[in-house]
């Protein structure tokens, strides 16, 4: 019960996550307090405190915003917020190397963290830390921790496609009846981990065939954001997406304008793929226990509530805090695809770029 | 009329000699190729940091990257892009060009300044209002009309201001020869034209080669789109740099092409001489059909951004009254944009010059070689300028001038080309003569040649700063950490999906680069004849 | 103590040569002109005199400043030498007033302007921008810009060849007046004979990146040392002849040396066309000797007539020309021609004093 339901139902997978949903709970006594201890520290130890710190943030803007100005009302270290887009952040990181300003980076994905990760430019992250949130959600090594999770969804234009004719199978969309109706965008970063998961339950052979059949499907967008609002507007009839864009089209459109909704694939499938947003110390810092102090933060109870409610719409990591209003909770979805299993997503870039898909 | 005069009788030689000793070689000989030199050297870091990068990649490595199926195909899509804008570019730009400048066409002056003001908008609020005005824009053709729309001023405004400058009388003559009003157009005005055609086609088609973002919201795939893809998606910065070698390879190409296409008749545009405007050509019944094509024009590449951004303005549920940071944004925004401004096109001056005064194929070759970066998409850029600050400027490192050098580095060929065009218009003896006045180089340079290439420097100053503040991809990598300018914020809401509250953001920085559009409208088809008066004396 | 001498000037734009050797010596006070076709490198000596183009070897001196021995060089600011374009090459964001006071030091400008202005004629107009003033109007302005800060020596570069005959010739007298008044020395290069003639003290005629004579006008036009020089200053009828002390043997007959030559040798003479008479065949008993030639072509020009006739002897294969003040029988009439005073010969190929050898014997085949 200290677990949480969702860490419960990873517990099912094997008996080594239930031993790590047992050191979570176990931790999460000392996570749940975290935010105080951190205050606390900074506030009467005052060797924090007055440090500034430098972010590179690929996370949704407003939400890290708020983040950062709490912790450093609780802490007293000063942040530096570097917004940008994740990957030309991860490739300002791997340019600048071991001189790089930053102190922490946050990603919307794993694969730009494993780069930096297999690159040696990332520290490890304070053991306490990464005990906060379920050990599959951070990197194997320990260089960076997880921070919350956004779901694959297939969004469909209500107009043109029933719920039951919504697919529950990633595989499916390669079907005929998709031809033509199909928008997918395979040049973002959430989409190339459904293709790793693909390959590691189906085979190369089989991925690239499906591959094949979804670019003859599908229309190709450069963004997710111009898919979702494709798929409102009814220039195609659905395509997959990660859960926060709708219901931040959502937020934009009002509720006249919303002409889609979303439906999940199966447990199991592919596409139900759980991904993390991670963060993790560069090694090159020069302000270690500022920055393990703002990794100890991002996991702790204020800040995933902060998540939580925040318009990002990401789905938070602590046991016991969830968001409300989305449709359903995460520990009705599929297993997080562990870091480890989507690696740093080379060989599914690689097929999409065979087939035609990428360039 | 006659000389005598009393007062004339001072001899010419009482002055005593000055030091009769002899100077040598004055260090200012050397001075400008060497500035120039650095100055080309700085604008084509990037170039060595593809270079640099590239070289990592091995042999088969690259053979296998560009044996990808996708790679001839983006190319193909690139070429094809390329020769359809540029082209349009070409026919609408002359075609407004001559209109608002040869013929009676009604509303001449205000189509002048409309024709020009697709500028003032930033490409990617082009592509994004099409896009959630018209979904349909889309693929090869959809791409090219937003780009068309946006690019094509490059073409119209030069064209337009040799119209103007240039002599009426070699038209009139050949009317006289018995070539009707087409063929005089078609074998007289528009070889007139020739050199300007060519450069705002080298400009278009070198912008085309790196631009991705406007073609990624139009789904148009292009070279550009694979070198991101190793970027952002692989993080593999060595195939990006090689992908990246073969679009500057493509870019080279198309320099020497623009080059070739200037020499084969020389550049001389001859200059008005009789200080008399060509008379309009009367349109006769071909007018209302000439005011509706210039209305569509305007109406497609000024009306259709201006209505949707309206549109979202009016409509999107997340407009909000824009925060009074908003304010402090502009400023920001501006401060750069200026800064960035005022250094490319100082940075312009030495290599322009240079390349006018000695017309060697050394000078010639600087002056290409800061061309080809502009084809180098803008994170390439951006990286390059983090590599070698973080190197060798590390206390620079995400402060305001490198954000500005990054800035310089991208725009630098638009500024060179607004100087190089209105140094062509002063003829070389005037240096001469100034300097047997006894006037040292420098003050020949203070008190000649810069009063005379204003325009030029003016036309130069506008089109970076217009240019700058509304660039994103550098921005984002280079600027002080904290600060943001418009287009960032811009870039946050739309990636947020928040359309209506990142409108006032695209509308401001179009406002603000209305000013600048007038100014470059103005300063680059201002009357040749018509100097800055200035006080004899002072 | 501002004359100019030029010694052994090489020079060179790109791997083209320029100047082969040129010398040239102004006094001080005198007008020089530089006479020769387009292309000759008469400019190129200009620029290089005024310190816009480097020489190659040779030394140009001003008075007694060094300014360029091929080595080391003068800039062109420090030369205080005037310099007249083609164009008049006027500043035109600055008005006449300003463009006449650019060399001045301020404190001068407001009391030298009005006086240059007066000295060009253009009292009044120096408010006025380039452009509006008249092509003529713009060359005085530019001789008046160079001649302010009162140079050591003024350059002009075909300072009149944009304008119209009538006002080239009046400006042209007018400069020259306006210069000799002043006591200025002055270098003109024009390929314009007439122009030449008007202006100078001296000529220096150029070809090929050498100076193949220099003189006074009326020494070059009556005694030129080869072909060349002879036609440049004018229309030559060049007759071979057999020299024999005061004394040249030709078809028109023997004919009285201006100066004997000393040789007994063959050579070339030199009529200029107002010797040559053209008489019918009534007029022709109280000649010696005539020489029977048809009229090929003539040519009505105001002061007189140009006729060119078709000699019937051996070894004359060009057509002779003769001006006349009268009316010259029309085109096919049989004519004697005849010369009238001494005639001058051309120095043999190898004593001439600057022309390249085999000059004479190219100019004498054709």
């Amino acid at each position: 019960m200290f677990g949480g339901v969702r860490s419960m139902k990873r517990s099912a997978v094997s008996m080594a996550a239930i031993s790590l949903a047992g050191a979570c709970a176990l931790s999460l006594s000392a996570c749940g307090s975290s935010g105080t201890s951190v205050a606390s520290s900074g506030g009467s130890g005052g060797s924090l405190a007055g440090q500034t710190i430098t972010v590179y943030s690929g996370q949704h803007e407003q939400t890290m915003g708020k983040l950062v100005q709490d912790f450093t009302a609780r802490t007293g270290v000063k942040v530096q917020l570097r917004s940008g887009d994740e990957a030309e952040l991860a490739n300002q990181l791997l340019v600048e190397g071991s001189a790089s300003p930053a102190d922490v980076y946050v990603a919307e994905n794993p694969p730009a963290l494993t780069t930096l990760e297999n690159k040696g430019l990332l520290a490890k992250v304070t053991a306490s830390t990464l005990a906060a949130v379920p050990a599959g959600d951070s990197s194997a090594q320990g260089d960076w921790v997880g921070l919350s999770a956004r779901e694959a969804a297939f969004v469909y234009n209500t107009g043109k496609v029933t719920a039951a004719q919504a697919p529950t199978a990633i595989k499916d969309l390669a079907s005929a009846a998709w031809k033509g109706r199909l928008g997918i965008a395979p040049s973002e970063t959430d989409f190339s981990p459904v293709v790793s998961l693909m390959i590691k339950q189906q085979g190369v052979a089989a991925t690239k065939t499906w591959l094949q059949a979804l670019k003859d499907n599908a229309k190709v967008y450069g963004s997710n954001e111009d898919l979702v609002a494709a798929v409102n507007r009814g220039d195609v009839a659905g395509g997959v997406i990660d859960h926060y864009y709708w219901y931040r089209l959502r937020d934009e459109q009002g509720a006249s304008g919303v002409h889609s909704t979303m439906s999940y694939f199966a447990k199991g499938d592919p596409g139900a793929l759980v991904d993390v947003s991670g963060a993790g110390v560069l090694a090159s810092s020069k302000h270690q226990a500022a920055a393990q102090a703002f990794l100890a933060y991002l996991v702790s109870k204020p800040a995933q509530q902060i998540i939580a409610t925040s318009e990002s719409y990401e789905y938070p990591l602590l046991a016991g805090v969830t968001d409300t209003r989305l449709s359903r909770p995460l520990d009705q979805s599929g297993p997080i695809a562990s870091p480890a299993e989507l690696g740093d997503g080379k060989q599914a870039l690689q097929l999409m770029q065979s087939v035609g898909l990428l360039s | 009329m006659t000389l005598t005069s009393p007062s004339s009788s001072a001899p010419l030689a009482t002055r005593p000699p000055r030091s009769s000793r002899l100077g040598g070689w004055r260090p200012g000989a050397a001075a400008l190729p060497l500035t120039a030199m650095v100055v080309a050297l700085l604008v084509a870091c990037p170039l060595g940091f593809v270079a640099l990068e590239a070289g990592q990649s091995g042999w088969d490595a690259t053979r296998q990257l560009l044996g990808r199926p996708m790679v001839l195909t983006l190319l193909g899509h690139t070429a094809a892009l390329t020769a359809v804008v540029t082209a349009a570019s070409l026919v609408l730009g002359f075609g407004a060009a001559w209109l608002v400048e040869r013929t009676d066409l009604p509303l001449r002056r205000t189509f002048t300044v409309l024709a020009a003001m697709p500028l003032a908008i930033p490409e990617f609020v082009h592509g994004y209002c099409w896009v959630s005005l018209m979904p349909s824009v889309q693929g090869l053709w959809g791409a090219s009309l937003v780009m068309v729309s946006s690019l094509y001023p490059l073409v119209f405004l030069p064209v337009a201001a040799v119209l103007r400058r240039s002599d009426a009388g070699a038209a009139e003559v050949a009317r006289s020869l018995g070539h009707g009003r087409l063929s005089v157009l078609w074998r007289v005005t528009l070889p007139q034209c020739r050199p300007a055609l060519a450069g705002g086609a080298l400009l278009v088609a070198l912008y085309l080669l790196g631009e991705y973002g406007a073609f990624a919201m139009l789904r148009y795939t292009t070279f550009a789109t694979a070198i991101f893809t190793e970027f952002e998606t692989a993080f593999d910065m060595t195939s990006a740099s090689v992908l990246a070698l073969v679009l500057i390879a493509l870019a080279l190409l198309i320099v020497l092409l623009q080059a070739w296409v200037v020499r084969q008749r020389g550049r001389v545009v001859r200059e008005r001489t009789s200080g008399r405007p060509a008379a309009p050509i009367p349109l006769g019944r071909t007018k209302p059909l000439a005011l509706l094509a210039m209305t569509a024009l305007v109406g497609t590449a000024v009306g259709v951004p201006v209505y949707a951004l309206g549109y979202w303005l009016v409509k999107g549920s997340s407009t909000t009254l824009p925060s009074a940071s908003i304010w402090s944004l502009t400023l920001t925004t501006l401060g750069y944009a200026l800064g960035a401004a005022a250094v490319a096109t100082a940075a312009a001056i030495p290599v322009a010059l240079y390349a006018w005064r000695r017309e060697t194929r050394l000078a010639r070759a600087v002056e290409q070689t800061v061309y080809l970066t502009r084809a180098l998409p803008g994170i390439a850029v951006a990286l390059a300028v983090v590599f070698f600050a973080i190197r060798y400027a590390q206390p620079l490192y995400q402060q305001a001038p490198l954000l500005v050098a990054g800035y310089v580095a991208l725009f630098f060929p638009l500024a060179l080309t607004a100087v190089r065009s209105s140094l062509a218009q002063v003829p070389h003896a005037v240096e001469d003569v100034a300097r047997s006045l006894g006037t040292r180089p420098l003050a020949v340079l203070a008190r000649v040649t810069v009063p005379l290439i204003l325009p030029g420097l003016g036309a130069a100053f506008a089109m970076v700063g217009l240019t700058a503040s509304t660039e994103l991809t550098a921005t984002l990598l280079l600027r002080p950490t904290g600060t943001d300018t418009l287009a960032t914020q811009f870039w946050t809401y739309t990636t947020g999906l928040a359309w209506g509250a990142a409108a006032p953001y695209a509308a401001v920085m179009t406002a603000l680069s209305v000013p600048a559009v007038l100014l470059l409208t103005r300063r680059t088809l201002g009357d040749s004849r018509t100097h800055t008066t200035r006080e004899a004396g002072r | 103590m501002s004359g100019l001498t030029v010694t052994d000037l090489h020079a060179h734009h790109g791997r083209n040569d320029v100047l082969r050797g040129v010398d040239l010596t102004v006094k001080d006070g005198e007008l020089a002109c530089v006479l020769g076709p387009s292309g000759c490198g008469k400019s190129t000596l200009l620029r290089i005199v005024a310190g816009f183009h480097p020489a190659t070897t040779g030394t140009v001196t001003v008075g007694d400043r060094v300014l360029d021995d091929g080595r080391r060089r003068e800039r062109a600011e420090k030369r205080r030498i005037g310099y007249v374009p083609q164009d008049g090459a006027l500043f035109p964001h600055l008005t006449a007033a300003a463009n006449i006071g650019f060399g001045l030091p301020r404190a001068e400008r407001a009391a030298r302007v009005p006086e240059l202005l007066d000295l060009v004629g253009l009292a009044g107009l120096g408010d006025r921008h380039p452009h509006q003033l008249s092509g003529g109007q713009q060359q005085r302005v530019a001789l008046a810009r160079a001649l302010a800060p009162r140079p050591d020596l003024l350059l002009l570069d075909e300072p009149f060849s944009a304008l119209d005959a009538a006002l080239r010739a009046e400006l042209r007298t007018e400069v020259a007046a306006a210069l000799r008044r002043a006591g200025a020395t002055a270098v003109l290069v024009t390929h314009d004979v007439d122009e030449a003639l008007a202006f100078a003290d001296l000529v220096a005629v150029m070809r090929d990146g050498r100076i193949t004579q220099s003189g006074t006008p009326d020494d070059l036009f009556h005694r030129p040392t080869d072909a060349h020089v002879a036609r440049a200053l004018g229309e030559a009828n060049l007759l071979p002849a057999a020299l024999n002390g005061d004394e040249a043997t030709t078809p028109l007959g023997t004919l009285l040396l201006a100066r004997p030559t000393g040789r007994d040798d063959a050579g070339t003479v030199m009529l200029r066309p107002r010797q040559l008479r053209l008489l019918t065949r009534a007029d022709t008993d109280s000649w010696t000797h005539t020489l029977r030639a048809t009229v090929a072509a003539t040519q009505f020009r105001g002061h007189d007539h140009r006729v060119e006739v078709t000699p019937a002897a051996d070894g004359l294969d060009h057509p002779l020309i003769a001006y006349t003040d009268t009316a010259p029988p029309p085109v096919g009439t049989s004519v004697h021609v005849v010369a009238t005073g001494p005639v001058h010969a051309l120095p043999a190929a190898g004593a001439a004093t600057t022309a390249p050898t085999g000059d004479l014997a190219r100019h004498q085949a054709r």
